[in-house]
Protein backbone atom coordinates (compact mmCIF):
# COMPACT_ATOMS: atom_id res chain seq x y z
CA UNK A 1 0.00 0.00 0.00
CA UNK A 2 1.19 3.09 -0.90
CA UNK A 3 0.48 4.98 2.71
CA UNK A 4 3.08 7.43 4.01
CA UNK A 5 4.14 9.21 6.83
CA UNK A 6 4.53 12.81 7.11
CA UNK A 7 4.98 15.37 10.44
CA UNK A 8 3.90 18.69 10.95
CA UNK A 9 4.90 20.41 14.31
CA UNK A 10 2.96 23.26 15.75
CA UNK A 11 3.73 25.35 18.48
CA UNK A 12 1.08 25.82 21.04
CA UNK A 13 1.98 29.23 23.04
CA UNK A 14 -0.35 28.50 25.88
CA UNK A 15 -3.36 26.11 26.88
CA UNK A 16 -6.07 26.92 28.97
CA UNK A 17 -6.64 24.81 32.08
CA UNK A 18 -10.35 24.58 32.88
CA UNK A 19 -10.57 25.93 36.56
CA UNK A 20 -12.28 29.24 38.31
CA UNK A 21 -11.06 31.28 36.47
CA UNK A 22 -11.89 29.52 32.69
CA UNK A 23 -14.82 27.47 33.23
CA UNK A 24 -16.69 25.74 30.37
CA UNK A 25 -20.02 26.75 28.75
CA UNK A 26 -22.65 24.00 29.03
CA UNK A 27 -22.78 24.08 25.41
CA UNK A 28 -18.50 23.29 25.67
CA UNK A 29 -19.51 20.80 27.54
CA UNK A 30 -22.08 19.26 25.47
CA UNK A 31 -20.10 19.33 22.17
CA UNK A 32 -17.48 17.57 24.07
CA UNK A 33 -19.46 14.54 25.25
CA UNK A 34 -21.09 14.51 21.53
CA UNK A 35 -24.41 15.67 23.00
CA UNK A 36 -26.87 18.43 23.10
CA UNK A 37 -27.43 20.57 25.60
CA UNK A 38 -30.99 19.01 26.84
CA UNK A 39 -28.32 16.27 27.89
CA UNK A 40 -26.19 18.43 30.13
CA UNK A 41 -29.64 20.31 31.54
CA UNK A 42 -30.49 16.02 32.19
CA UNK A 43 -27.10 15.45 34.16
CA UNK A 44 -27.97 18.63 36.38
CA UNK A 45 -31.53 17.71 37.06
CA UNK A 46 -29.98 14.19 38.39
CA UNK A 47 -26.95 15.97 40.03
CA UNK A 48 -24.53 14.51 38.03
CA UNK A 49 -22.89 18.04 37.37
CA UNK A 50 -23.58 20.78 39.39
CA UNK A 51 -23.51 24.54 37.80
CA UNK A 52 -22.97 27.15 40.29
CA UNK A 53 -25.95 28.47 39.73
CA UNK A 54 -28.48 25.46 38.59
CA UNK A 55 -31.39 27.79 38.68
CA UNK A 56 -30.18 30.00 35.97
CA UNK A 57 -30.84 29.05 32.18
CA UNK A 58 -28.85 26.55 30.72
CA UNK A 59 -26.42 29.35 28.75
CA UNK A 60 -25.74 31.00 31.90
CA UNK A 61 -24.08 27.64 33.18
CA UNK A 62 -20.49 26.97 33.85
CA UNK A 63 -18.30 23.88 34.78
CA UNK A 64 -15.18 22.92 35.74
CA UNK A 65 -13.21 19.28 35.63
CA UNK A 66 -14.80 17.32 37.83
CA UNK A 67 -18.23 18.09 36.00
CA UNK A 68 -16.47 17.57 32.52
CA UNK A 69 -15.23 13.88 33.48
CA UNK A 70 -18.36 12.85 35.43
CA UNK A 71 -20.35 13.91 32.61
CA UNK A 72 -17.49 11.92 29.37
CA UNK A 73 -18.22 8.67 32.30
CA UNK A 74 -22.23 9.29 32.61
CA UNK A 75 -22.29 9.35 28.62
CA UNK A 76 -20.27 5.90 28.10
CA UNK A 77 -22.19 4.48 30.91
CA UNK A 78 -25.39 5.52 28.90
CA UNK A 79 -24.56 4.06 25.80
CA UNK A 80 -22.05 1.28 26.59
CA UNK A 81 -24.31 -0.25 29.58
CA UNK A 82 -27.87 1.23 28.77
CA UNK A 83 -28.25 2.58 32.10
CA UNK A 84 -30.35 5.61 32.89
CA UNK A 85 -28.80 8.68 34.73
CA UNK A 86 -29.99 8.28 37.93
CA UNK A 87 -28.17 4.73 37.73
CA UNK A 88 -25.42 6.23 36.46
CA UNK A 89 -25.11 9.18 39.15
CA UNK A 90 -25.01 6.17 41.62
CA UNK A 91 -22.46 4.33 39.85
CA UNK A 92 -20.36 7.74 39.25
CA UNK A 93 -20.89 8.15 43.18
CA UNK A 94 -19.64 4.28 44.25
CA UNK A 95 -16.55 4.92 41.83
CA UNK A 96 -15.43 7.69 43.51
CA UNK A 97 -15.39 6.28 46.78
CA UNK A 98 -13.93 3.14 45.66
CA UNK A 99 -10.67 5.27 43.74
CA UNK A 100 -10.73 7.48 47.32
CA UNK A 101 -10.09 4.34 49.65
CA UNK A 102 -7.90 2.65 47.26
CA UNK A 103 -5.53 6.14 47.26
CA UNK A 104 -5.85 5.99 50.72
CA UNK A 105 -5.36 2.30 51.57
CA UNK A 106 -1.73 2.66 49.08
CA UNK A 107 -1.27 5.17 50.84
CA UNK A 108 -0.92 3.81 54.24
CA UNK A 109 0.89 0.73 52.94
CA UNK A 110 3.71 3.15 52.07
CA UNK B 1 0.80 -3.07 12.73
CA UNK B 2 -1.11 -6.30 13.20
CA UNK B 3 -4.95 -6.92 12.15
CA UNK B 4 -7.44 -7.04 15.01
CA UNK B 5 -10.07 -9.75 15.77
CA UNK B 6 -12.45 -7.70 17.25
CA UNK B 7 -15.08 -10.46 17.23
CA UNK B 8 -12.63 -12.67 19.05
CA UNK B 9 -11.31 -10.20 21.38
CA UNK B 10 -15.26 -10.16 22.85
CA UNK B 11 -15.08 -13.99 22.17
CA UNK B 12 -18.41 -13.64 19.77
CA UNK B 13 -19.06 -15.45 16.31
CA UNK B 14 -18.79 -13.20 12.77
CA UNK B 15 -22.65 -13.82 12.93
CA UNK B 16 -23.44 -12.69 16.43
CA UNK B 17 -26.37 -10.39 16.69
CA UNK B 18 -26.03 -7.05 18.32
CA UNK B 19 -27.39 -8.59 21.49
CA UNK B 20 -25.16 -10.82 21.49
CA UNK B 21 -22.67 -8.08 21.14
CA UNK B 22 -23.93 -5.95 23.26
CA UNK B 23 -23.93 -9.01 26.40
CA UNK B 24 -20.53 -10.25 25.68
CA UNK B 25 -19.14 -6.71 25.77
CA UNK B 26 -20.95 -5.64 29.28
CA UNK B 27 -19.89 -9.08 30.66
CA UNK B 28 -16.20 -8.32 29.97
CA UNK B 29 -16.31 -4.75 30.34
CA UNK B 30 -17.23 -5.46 33.91
CA UNK B 31 -14.32 -8.60 34.48
CA UNK B 32 -11.44 -5.99 33.22
CA UNK B 33 -13.20 -2.47 34.70
CA UNK B 34 -9.92 -1.47 36.17
CA UNK B 35 -11.64 -0.24 39.27
CA UNK B 36 -12.84 -4.06 40.20
CA UNK B 37 -10.20 -6.07 37.92
CA UNK B 38 -8.00 -8.17 39.70
CA UNK B 39 -6.17 -9.01 36.21
CA UNK B 40 -3.32 -8.12 36.00
CA UNK B 41 -3.98 -6.57 32.49
CA UNK B 42 -7.14 -5.12 33.06
CA UNK B 43 -5.85 -1.46 31.70
CA UNK B 44 -5.22 -2.66 28.20
CA UNK B 45 -7.75 -5.52 28.24
CA UNK B 46 -9.92 -3.03 28.78
CA UNK B 47 -8.90 -0.84 26.19
CA UNK B 48 -8.78 -3.65 23.56
CA UNK B 49 -12.77 -4.60 24.24
CA UNK B 50 -13.64 -1.08 24.23
CA UNK B 51 -12.39 -0.68 20.99
CA UNK B 52 -13.88 -3.88 19.40
CA UNK B 53 -16.85 -2.45 21.04
CA UNK B 54 -16.83 0.83 19.41
CA UNK B 55 -17.03 -0.84 15.90
CA UNK B 56 -19.05 -3.90 16.66
CA UNK B 57 -22.28 -2.15 18.20
CA UNK B 58 -22.07 0.54 15.28
CA UNK B 59 -23.53 -1.25 11.90
CA UNK B 60 -21.71 0.97 9.42
CA UNK B 61 -18.22 0.49 11.10
CA UNK B 62 -19.70 -3.06 11.48
CA UNK B 63 -20.29 -4.00 7.62
CA UNK B 64 -16.76 -2.04 6.82
CA UNK B 65 -14.61 -4.27 9.51
CA UNK B 66 -16.42 -7.45 7.86
CA UNK B 67 -15.82 -6.00 4.28
CA UNK B 68 -12.10 -5.73 4.88
CA UNK B 69 -11.48 -8.73 7.04
CA UNK B 70 -12.80 -10.68 3.62
CA UNK B 71 -10.46 -8.78 1.72
CA UNK B 72 -7.81 -9.38 4.03
CA UNK B 73 -8.50 -12.91 4.21
CA UNK B 74 -8.32 -13.41 0.49
CA UNK B 75 -5.73 -10.84 -0.66
CA UNK B 76 -3.54 -10.92 2.72
CA UNK B 77 -2.71 -6.91 2.78
CA UNK B 78 0.34 -7.36 5.07
CA UNK B 79 2.95 -4.86 4.45
CA UNK B 80 6.70 -6.01 4.21
CA UNK B 81 7.70 -6.92 7.79
CA UNK B 82 4.09 -9.46 7.57
CA UNK B 83 2.26 -6.81 9.39
CA UNK B 84 -1.20 -5.47 8.70
CA UNK B 85 -1.78 -2.64 5.98
CA UNK B 86 -5.37 -1.43 5.13
CA UNK B 87 -5.72 -1.86 1.15
CA UNK B 88 -6.67 1.87 -0.16
CA UNK B 89 -10.10 2.84 -0.68
CA UNK B 90 -11.10 -0.36 1.33
CA UNK B 91 -14.10 1.61 3.12
CA UNK B 92 -15.34 3.10 -0.29
CA UNK B 93 -19.52 3.28 0.12
CA UNK B 94 -19.67 3.06 3.65
CA UNK B 95 -20.12 6.92 6.14
CA UNK B 96 -19.24 6.64 9.60
CA UNK B 97 -21.42 8.76 12.00
CA UNK B 98 -19.14 9.53 15.04
CA UNK B 99 -21.08 11.83 17.55
CA UNK B 100 -24.73 12.16 18.25
CA UNK B 101 -25.74 8.97 16.28
CA UNK B 102 -22.23 6.70 17.55
CA UNK B 103 -22.87 7.61 20.65
CA UNK B 104 -19.92 10.49 20.93
CA UNK B 105 -16.41 10.54 21.94
CA UNK B 106 -15.38 7.40 23.20
CA UNK B 107 -11.42 7.10 24.17
CA UNK B 108 -10.12 6.98 21.13
CA UNK B 109 -7.10 8.97 21.57
CA UNK B 110 -6.33 5.58 23.84
CA UNK B 111 -7.58 3.10 20.85
CA UNK B 112 -4.93 1.40 18.90
CA UNK B 113 -3.00 2.12 15.86
CA UNK B 114 -5.42 -0.26 13.59
CA UNK B 115 -8.36 1.51 14.91
CA UNK B 116 -6.89 4.92 14.17
CA UNK B 117 -5.78 3.96 10.93
CA UNK B 118 -9.21 2.12 9.99
CA UNK B 119 -12.01 4.83 11.32
CA UNK B 120 -9.52 7.77 12.13
CA UNK B 121 -10.61 10.16 9.65
CA UNK B 122 -13.85 8.34 8.73
CA UNK B 123 -16.21 11.57 10.10
CA UNK B 124 -13.91 13.96 8.49
CA UNK B 125 -14.13 12.23 5.27
CA UNK B 126 -17.98 10.99 4.93
CA UNK B 127 -18.61 15.09 6.06
CA UNK B 128 -16.84 16.45 2.96
CA UNK B 129 -19.79 14.69 1.01
CA UNK B 130 -22.07 16.41 2.50
CA UNK B 131 -23.49 20.50 2.45
CA UNK B 132 -24.35 20.87 6.36
CA UNK B 133 -22.69 23.16 8.62
CA UNK B 134 -21.56 22.00 11.89
CA UNK B 135 -18.83 22.41 14.49
CA UNK B 136 -15.61 19.99 14.48
CA UNK B 137 -15.78 16.72 16.99
CA UNK B 138 -13.42 17.46 19.91
CA UNK B 139 -10.72 15.26 20.70
CA UNK B 140 -9.87 13.53 24.08
CA UNK B 141 -6.71 12.98 24.97
CA UNK B 142 -4.79 12.26 28.01
CA UNK B 143 -0.88 13.46 29.32
CA UNK B 144 0.92 12.42 32.25
CA UNK B 145 3.22 14.45 34.11
CA UNK B 146 5.16 14.13 36.97
CA UNK B 147 4.65 15.89 40.55
CA UNK B 148 7.48 18.46 39.49
CA UNK B 149 6.18 19.21 36.64
CA UNK B 150 2.72 19.81 38.50
CA UNK B 151 4.47 22.25 40.78
CA UNK B 152 6.30 24.49 38.05
CA UNK B 153 4.76 23.91 34.79
CA UNK B 154 5.85 22.09 31.87
CA UNK B 155 6.55 22.33 28.15
CA UNK B 156 6.07 18.97 26.18
CA UNK B 157 5.35 17.48 22.94
CA UNK B 158 2.21 15.68 22.09
CA UNK B 159 1.77 13.55 18.78
CA UNK B 160 -1.53 13.19 17.45
CA UNK B 161 -1.83 10.65 14.20
CA UNK B 162 -4.37 10.98 11.21
CA UNK B 163 -4.96 9.41 8.38
CA UNK B 164 -5.64 11.96 5.47
CA UNK B 165 -5.58 12.04 1.80
CA UNK B 166 -2.84 14.31 0.26
CA UNK B 167 -2.65 16.05 -2.98
CA UNK B 168 -2.07 12.85 -5.15
CA UNK B 169 -5.18 11.87 -3.39
CA UNK B 170 -3.21 8.79 -1.29
CA UNK B 171 -3.72 8.00 1.82
CA UNK B 172 -1.16 9.18 4.33
CA UNK B 173 -0.56 9.04 8.15
CA UNK B 174 0.08 12.69 9.01
CA UNK B 175 1.56 13.10 12.73
CA UNK B 176 0.57 16.28 14.30
CA UNK B 177 2.83 17.26 16.98
CA UNK B 178 1.82 19.79 19.35
CA UNK B 179 4.30 21.42 21.65
CA UNK B 180 2.30 22.37 24.91
CA UNK B 181 2.81 24.09 27.60
CA UNK B 182 0.69 22.81 30.74
CA UNK B 183 0.70 25.42 33.01
CA UNK B 184 1.94 25.19 36.87
CA UNK B 185 -0.13 24.38 39.37
CA UNK B 186 -2.51 21.65 37.45
CA UNK B 187 -3.94 18.78 39.25
CA UNK B 188 -5.07 15.00 38.88
CA UNK B 189 -8.26 14.99 36.57
CA UNK B 190 -7.89 18.48 35.59
CA UNK B 191 -8.46 19.07 32.01
CA UNK B 192 -6.40 21.67 29.24
CA UNK B 193 -8.24 22.82 26.37
CA UNK B 194 -6.33 23.28 23.56
CA UNK B 195 -8.92 25.37 21.25
CA UNK B 196 -9.55 24.51 17.78
CA UNK B 197 -7.19 21.31 18.24
CA UNK B 198 -10.05 18.88 17.46
CA UNK B 199 -11.91 17.90 14.19
CA UNK B 200 -12.11 20.58 11.06
CA UNK B 201 -15.05 22.60 11.17
CA UNK B 202 -18.10 21.58 8.43
CA UNK B 203 -19.01 24.51 6.54
CA UNK B 204 -17.67 27.34 7.98
CA UNK B 205 -18.36 26.35 11.42
CA UNK B 206 -14.84 26.14 13.82
CA UNK B 207 -12.87 23.50 14.58
CA UNK B 208 -13.23 21.37 17.68
CA UNK B 209 -10.99 21.43 20.80
CA UNK B 210 -8.53 18.72 21.89
CA UNK B 211 -9.25 18.10 26.07
CA UNK B 212 -6.46 16.69 27.94
CA UNK B 213 -7.01 14.97 30.87
CA UNK B 214 -3.95 15.22 33.60
CA UNK B 215 -2.13 12.25 35.14
CA UNK B 216 0.03 12.45 37.73
CA UNK B 217 2.98 9.50 37.51
CA UNK B 218 3.49 8.20 40.82
CA UNK B 219 6.31 10.17 43.15
CA UNK B 220 8.55 8.79 45.48
CA UNK B 221 8.01 10.65 47.92
CA UNK B 222 4.75 12.17 47.63
CA UNK B 223 1.14 11.27 47.34
CA UNK B 224 -1.65 14.22 45.27
CA UNK B 225 -5.10 14.34 46.25
CA UNK B 226 -6.53 17.10 44.36
CA UNK B 227 -4.37 20.26 44.99
CA UNK B 228 -2.81 18.08 48.24
CA UNK B 229 0.31 16.67 48.83
CA UNK B 230 0.85 14.04 51.01
CA UNK B 231 4.17 13.07 52.70
CA UNK B 232 5.46 10.68 55.24
CA UNK B 233 7.75 12.40 57.87
CA UNK B 234 9.73 9.68 60.08
CA UNK B 235 10.26 10.97 63.37
CA UNK B 236 12.24 9.67 66.18
CA UNK B 237 10.24 8.20 69.29
CA UNK B 238 11.82 10.90 71.30
CA UNK B 239 10.95 13.36 69.09
CA UNK B 240 7.33 12.55 68.92
CA UNK B 241 7.42 11.88 72.76
CA UNK B 242 9.16 15.19 74.13
CA UNK B 243 7.83 16.85 70.62
CA UNK B 244 10.65 18.72 68.42
CA UNK B 245 11.54 21.14 65.96
CA UNK B 246 12.42 19.49 62.82
CA UNK B 247 13.55 20.38 59.43
CA UNK B 248 11.39 19.53 56.42
CA UNK B 249 12.16 19.96 52.64
CA UNK B 250 8.95 21.41 50.63
CA UNK B 251 7.94 20.17 47.28
CA UNK B 252 8.95 23.49 45.71
CA UNK B 253 12.43 23.49 47.07
CA UNK B 254 13.80 24.69 50.30
CA UNK B 255 13.44 23.69 53.71
CA UNK B 256 10.59 24.75 56.75
CA UNK B 257 11.17 23.88 59.97
CA UNK B 258 7.88 22.07 61.56
CA UNK B 259 7.06 22.01 65.46
CA UNK B 260 6.37 18.35 66.03
CA UNK B 261 3.68 18.61 69.40
CA UNK B 262 4.30 16.86 72.14
CA UNK B 263 3.07 13.29 72.87
CA UNK B 264 2.29 13.31 68.91
CA UNK B 265 0.93 9.33 67.88
CA UNK B 266 1.77 7.76 64.63
CA UNK B 267 -0.28 9.02 61.69
CA UNK B 268 -0.91 12.69 63.20
CA UNK B 269 -1.69 14.74 60.04
CA UNK B 270 0.48 18.22 59.94
CA UNK B 271 -0.36 20.71 57.49
CA UNK B 272 1.66 22.68 56.01
CA UNK B 273 -0.73 25.32 54.64
CA UNK B 274 -0.60 26.34 50.85
CA UNK B 275 2.40 24.40 50.39
CA UNK B 276 0.91 21.87 48.09
CA UNK B 277 0.12 22.30 44.21
CA UNK B 278 0.06 26.18 43.80
CA UNK B 279 -3.40 27.00 42.31
CA UNK B 280 -6.68 29.38 43.23
CA UNK B 281 -6.65 28.03 45.97
CA UNK B 282 -3.29 26.54 46.27
CA UNK B 283 -3.28 23.17 47.79
CA UNK B 284 -1.62 22.07 51.12
CA UNK B 285 1.26 19.59 52.24
CA UNK B 286 0.40 17.21 54.48
CA UNK B 287 2.85 15.10 56.82
CA UNK B 288 2.11 11.71 58.14
CA UNK B 289 3.48 11.49 61.13
CA UNK B 290 5.86 7.92 61.33
CA UNK B 291 7.50 6.94 64.51
CA UNK B 292 10.66 4.70 63.15
CA UNK B 293 12.27 2.70 66.43
CA UNK B 294 15.66 3.08 66.68
CA UNK B 295 17.41 -0.80 66.50
CA UNK B 296 18.15 -2.08 69.55
CA UNK B 297 20.98 -3.32 68.29
CA UNK B 298 24.30 -2.30 70.48
CA UNK B 299 24.44 -2.96 74.57
CA UNK B 300 23.24 0.79 75.29
CA UNK B 301 20.02 0.90 73.00
CA UNK B 302 18.84 -2.15 74.91
CA UNK B 303 19.77 -0.97 78.06
CA UNK B 304 18.16 2.81 77.50
CA UNK B 305 14.86 0.66 76.05
CA UNK B 306 15.03 -1.76 79.23
CA UNK B 307 15.36 1.73 81.28
CA UNK B 308 12.24 3.51 79.28
CA UNK B 309 10.31 0.05 80.06
CA UNK B 310 10.77 0.56 83.93
CA UNK B 311 10.39 4.21 84.11
CA UNK B 312 6.90 3.80 82.11
CA UNK B 313 5.87 0.75 83.96
CA UNK B 314 2.13 1.75 83.94
CA UNK B 315 2.19 2.16 79.88
CA UNK B 316 0.00 -0.95 78.82
CA UNK B 317 -0.93 -0.71 74.74
CA UNK B 318 -3.09 -3.52 75.27
CA UNK B 319 -5.21 -2.64 78.05
CA UNK B 320 -7.94 -2.20 75.70
CA UNK B 321 -7.64 -5.71 74.26
CA UNK B 322 -8.61 -6.95 78.36
CA UNK B 323 -4.86 -8.30 78.77
CA UNK B 324 -1.92 -6.68 80.29
CA UNK B 325 1.39 -6.90 80.57
CA UNK B 326 3.48 -9.76 78.80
Amino acid sequence: MSTTSSYTAVTVESVVAISQDHPIAARDLAHACGVDIAWVAQLVEVGIVEPPKPASPPDGWHFYSDDLQRALEARRLERDFGVGLDAAALILDLQHEVRRLKAALLAQRR
Amino acid sequence: MEFKDYYATLGVARTATDDEVRKAYRKLARKYHPDVSKEADAQVRMRDINEANDVLRDKEKRAAYDALADRVARGGYAAGDGSFQPPPGWDEGFEFHRGAGGGGPADHADFSEFFSSVFGNSARRSATKQNYRARGEDHHAAIEISVEDALHGVQRDITLRALETDAQGQPTFVNHTLTVKIPAGVHPGQFVRLTGRGMPGHGGEPAGDLYLEVRIAPHPLYRVDGSDLYMTLPVTPTEAALGAQVQVPTPSGGVVEVTVPPNARSGLKLRLKERGLPGKPPGHLYLLLDIALPPADTEAARKAYEQLAQAAASFHPRRHLGVQGA
